[in-house]
């Protein structure tokens, strides 16, 4: 007896292989087919189903002995005429979506071998529709039919199978599981087959549940429960047509169809009463108690399967009740708490219980009760011509379909009521344990591969639109027009004359107001100060008159003046990619903004950027934005004359950063690398010069315009790693900006000279020419190796070091620190600050743009290596 | 045919060159016989562009009897559309013949 089980479990498992077998070779096979090929096997598929619809419903009804031949015939053509309609023309082969706007395509790869679970309630449409699906996807499809449906299945999927191999299909590629009391143990074999790729299950909740845990992706399309609310804005005669139509749809099988009516009680009497004229039958709570005797099946609490498809007045037959053999529906009153009725549960046949309601919240409520009795997920109706009561109905209800103003069964399948996607499958999303609320077709059938092109950023170059550059265009103020303007300065600004030089400059209608209370680091209070001041007395242009921080300022002032409901937190979010940060700026500005710089380093008068002390973080915020760029920016050397050695030097260093860290920034171009070089060259010719002669105007000029040409360099190319690192050293040592760029100048030159541990992930920047760059630099600096033998061409190596040396050379010359010790920071301090300067240094956005991704270990090394005394490189 | 001894005879035999033309719809005479006389094939697949499931098949079987004449069989020239056919089949045998591994499951069916 023993062997004897063997030898059939042995038997079994080689039915299974060779099935699993012709499957897999015939979804390889597929791999080769065209979408011509494809549609061409599709549509003879489709022609052979239709020839065939009525043979099949009459087997199928004659095999399950449920339902209605006329409504599976309905059902047959829905899965193929229906079906073929909407999917004859999607592409699914090769490029199948395209999305120009982010330049990518989808391309379609088969799933493979999909076993196919079909029921007893659909058991040929849903053969059809599965095989119509497999072969337009180029999957293989074994069938496991129900063993109460078996024949009448396979002969579905044989006549879709021998039409498809007639024009041209995959030997092999639709087998199926023939009837035999192992069918169910064949096909528990086949779902942890490793040959087969997908589960696609409809029927059962048992079945659906064991495919679910097989641990295959799965499809599984599993019972629902369908409540249906009727408000009092419905047509009672329609809506009565409408759901009786849905309800004795092939006897009630469909599992989208309606399960219980909420009915608001303004319409209950005439809808009640439309049921009953349509022959429908009305139960008394006597005769509700009966139905619900031999509808539900008391040991599992679910509906009793021998009456699953049966008409109504068999039902209430075995009911005991006298009903004429021509009634459509056993309505049943649903009394006492909803939630515990027997009959408050899914019924695939004509038996439809109903409440009646008071209100649409009533109503959505009893909805809700039906809809978490084993129904989320799956399918609900509302009748409403109000639409904000579908709207609530469809926000408060957990299904995948929520059919309006028609019937829920035909109505579900989609292409006949709706444009849902036709389907024999209703996906129920995780509230029925899926993994899809689609109507499951073809798109659930194919593996999705993305191939997306690198992204091509549009880059652009803005600066400030009117650039006045020579000593004297100060003048230029004579001209502005302006009515009502405040000058936005510092009070050293009073002190050096440049404030009287711009007052006495002004047009003399024009109403001028002061506001001279910038300091070294404003903060956010400065800001607001400055805009009360420009509320009481309302201005139409502004003049930042001084360094760096005056014009930071007043960039922020024209902001919150021009957008008063601006809140600072909403722009100084961070961000990794400019063009994907969190901050909204305001489109337009319309107050005028006048910069002229005092000093020659920032280059603030054409950059978008502004930066403002955060007094209770003790960080700088960075605001970045095209409105913040001035709309006038006067550089008159004029005004930098008087500017004392030790900040004509920090700032020119300043400058000189600007310079080096744009011509290797990520976002560096051919425009800013041409601006960055200029402003480099000039800097190391300027600056020796003024610090011999500083009254000398010409070389001011030069410097002014370094400064000038490294601000739209690095406004259209930022910074990098110097810049995190110095604004991390200044916060937490209060030194000047100039001075602390300079410190690590020589550190991150040799840094980003070198080939990089971590390359910067951006789109923009293809290729790491960082060395490039600067060996170039070097060049353009006409600097040669004093220690390499005539017409020896120095490496780019080389280069790199020349460049460091220049700037070594330069500091010294300028007497510009070059070491933190040599800014008179206790190296015990520092040492103490360096968690808080590691971690300032990697959080600042100037790091986004740096030619390598410095690693944290990197930061700490190159704050370290930037203590001791320099040598000369 | 074991052992090293059985490695040299294979290597000894004289091979031939054998293109499948076009696509590769069924089992194909010629090469039958050719294997039959005893000699290590390669089949060339440049010209092969399609493959059924009764050419997978019998590619299949000519390697059972390859192995069973003691002879090799090794494919070449494989068009990526063909190569991903016997990838998709998981037939450890036609992988082996591409050169490919041999897939450390074995075949499943």
């Amino acid at each position: 007896m023993t062997s004897t089980i063997k030898d059939q479990d042995h038997a079994l498992m080689e039915r299974v292989n060779h099935l699993v077998r012709q499957a897999r070779l015939s979804a390889a096979v597929w791999t080769q087919y065209s979408q011509e090929q494809v549609d061409n096997i599709v549509k003879a598929m489709t022609v052979a189903a239709i020839e065939n619809v009525h043979k099949l419903a009459i087997a199928a009804h004659e095999e399950t002995r449920m339902g209605m031949i006329e409504d599976k015939i309905l059902k047959n053509f829905v899965a193929s005429e229906f079906h073929y309609h909407q999917i004859k023309d999607k592409k699914t082969v090769g490029i199948i979506k395209e999305y120009p706007e982010d330049n990518m395509v989808e391309v379609a790869e088969p799933v493979g071998v999909i076993l196919a679970i079909t029921p007893v309630t659909n058991p040929t449409s849903t053969v059809i529709f599965k095989s119509l699906a497999a072969a337009k996807t180029r999957n293989s499809v074994i069938f496991s039919p129900h063993l109460m449906a078996a024949d009448c299945s396979n002969l579905a999927a044989k006549i879709v199978y021998d039409a498809a191999i007639a024009a041209g299909a995959p030997k092999g590629f639709i087998t199926w599981v023939e009837k035999s009391p192992r069918l169910r143990r064949e096909t528990e074999l086949m779902m942890v087959h490793p040959e087969v790729d997908l589960i696609f299950a409809t029927g059962g909740t048992q079945l659906v549940r064991a495919a679910a845990s097989s641990g295959k992706p799965a499809l599984g399309v599993g019972s629902g429960n369908t409540p249906v609310y009727i408000h009092k804005s419905a047509s009672y005669a329609s809506t009565a047509m409408d759901v009786i139509i849905s309800k004795t749809f092939d006897n009630g099988t469909e599992c989208p169809s309606e399960q219980t009516l909420v009915i608001d009680a303004e319409i209950a009497p005439a809808l009640l009463a439309e049921f009953k004229r349509l022959n429908c039958h009305v139960c008394t709570l006597e005769e509700v108690t009966k139905v619900a005797d031999v509808v539900i099946d008391p040991r599992t609490g679910g509906m009793n399967y021998k009456l699953v498809g049966q008409s109504a007045d068999f039902i209430a037959e075995k009911a005991g009740i006298t009903v004429n053999q021509y009634t459509k529906i056993l309505l049943c009153p649903l009394e006492g708490d909803l939630r515990h009725h027997k009959l408050a549960v899914e019924k695939l046949m004509p038996v439809l219980g109903f409440v009646v309601v008071n209100s649409v919240d009533e109503g959505i409520n009893r909805a809700l009760d039906i809809n978490y009795a084993g129904g989320t997920g799956h399918t609900a109706g509302v009748f409403s011509e109000d639409d904000s009561v579908v709207e609530r109905f469809a926000d408060a209800i957990n299904a995948g379909r929520i059919i309006v103003n028609s019937p829920t069964s035909i109505g579900g399948l989609g292409g006949v009521y709706n444009n849902l996607n036709t389907t024999l499958s209703f996906g129920c999303g995780t509230g029925g344990g899926n993994i899809t609320t689609d109507n499951v077709g073809i798109k659930n059938l194919i593996n999705y591969k993305r191939v997306p092109r690198r992204k091509n950023y549009t880059l652009t170059f803005q600066t400030t639109k009117n650039i006045y550059i020579n000593p004297g265009s100060i003048d230029h103020l004579r001209s502005l027009k302006t009515k009502s303007a405040i000058v936005v300065t510092s009070r050293s600004a009073a002190r050096r004359g440049h404030l009287s030089m711009v007052l006495e400059r002004l047009p003399s209608d024009c109403k001028v107001d002061v506001f001279s209370d910038v300091g070294v680091e404003p903060d956010f209070s400065t800001i607001e100060k400055a805009v009360a001041v420009m509320r009481q007395s309302p201005v139409d242009t502004i003049i930042a008159l001084g360094g760096g921080s005056v014009l930071d300022a007043a960039k922020i002032m024209r902001l919150f003046y021009d957008n008063p409901d601006l809140k600072l937190q909403e722009v100084a979010v961070s961000f990794l990619d400019f063009r994907h940060r969190i901050s909204v700026f305001p489109q337009t500005v319309h107050t005028q903004l006048v910069a002229i710089p005092t000093t020659s380093g920032t280059g603030s008068e054409v950059t978008p950027f502004a930066v403002l002390k955060d007094n209770k973080s003790k960080r700088k915020l960075s605001l970045v934005d095209e409105c913040l760029l001035p709309n006038v920016a006067i550089i008159d050397a004029n005004l930098t004359k008087s500017m004392p050695k030790e900040i004509t030097v920090d700032t020119a260093f300043d400058a000189l950063t600007h310079a080096l860290e744009a011509l290797a920034s990520t976002f560096s171009s051919d425009y800013t690398d041409g601006l960055a070089l200029e402003a480099m060259r000039l800097i190391f010719e300027a600056l020796p010069e003024t610090l011999k002669n500083p009254g000398h105007i010409l070389w001011r000029h030069k410097l002014h315009n370094a400064a000038c040409l490294a601000g739209m360099a690095i406004g259209n190319a930022s910074v990098g790693v110097n810049h995190a690192l110095a604004h991390s050293l200044g916060a937490a040592f209060d030194i000047p900006h100039g001075k602390a760029n300079g410190v690590f100048l020589l550190s991150t030159l040799e840094y980003n000279s070198k080939i990089p541990r971590k390359f910067m992930p951006t789109s923009t920047y293809p290729l790491w020419v960082a060395d490039q760059k600067y060996a170039r630099a070097a060049q353009f600096l006409g600097l040669t190796d004093e220690d390499a033998k005539s017409g020896e061409t120095p490496t780019r190596e080389k280069m790199c070091v020349l460049l460091r040396r220049a700037v070594y050379d330069l500091a010294r010359n300028a007497g510009q620190p070059l070491s933190v010790a040599e800014l008179g920071v206790p190296q015990e301090q520092y040492e103490q600050h360096m968690v808080e300067l590691v971690t300032g240094t990697f959080e600042d956005m100037s790091m986004r743009t740096n030619p390598a991704l410095p690693l944290i270990t990197e930061v700490a090394q190159l704050l370290v290596a930037a203590y001791p005394p320099r040598e000369r490189p | 045919m074991t052992g090293e001894n059985g490695e040299q005879a294979v290597e000894n035999r004289r091979s031939e060159v054998l293109p499948i033309s076009g696509p590769l719809e069924r089992g194909i005479d010629s090469i039958d016989r050719t294997l039959a006389t005893g000699v290590n094939l390669v089949l060339d697949f440049t010209d092969c562009k399609f493959i059924t499931v009764d050419g997978l098949e019998w590619l299949e079987e000519l390697l059972l009897r390859s192995d069973s004449l003691g002879s090799t069989i090794e494919f070449t020239n494989l068009t990526p559309s063909v190569y991903k056919v016997f990838k998709v089949a998981h037939i450890d045998s036609l992988l082996r013949a591409c050169g490919a591994p041999s897939r450390p499951t074995g075949p499943n069916c």
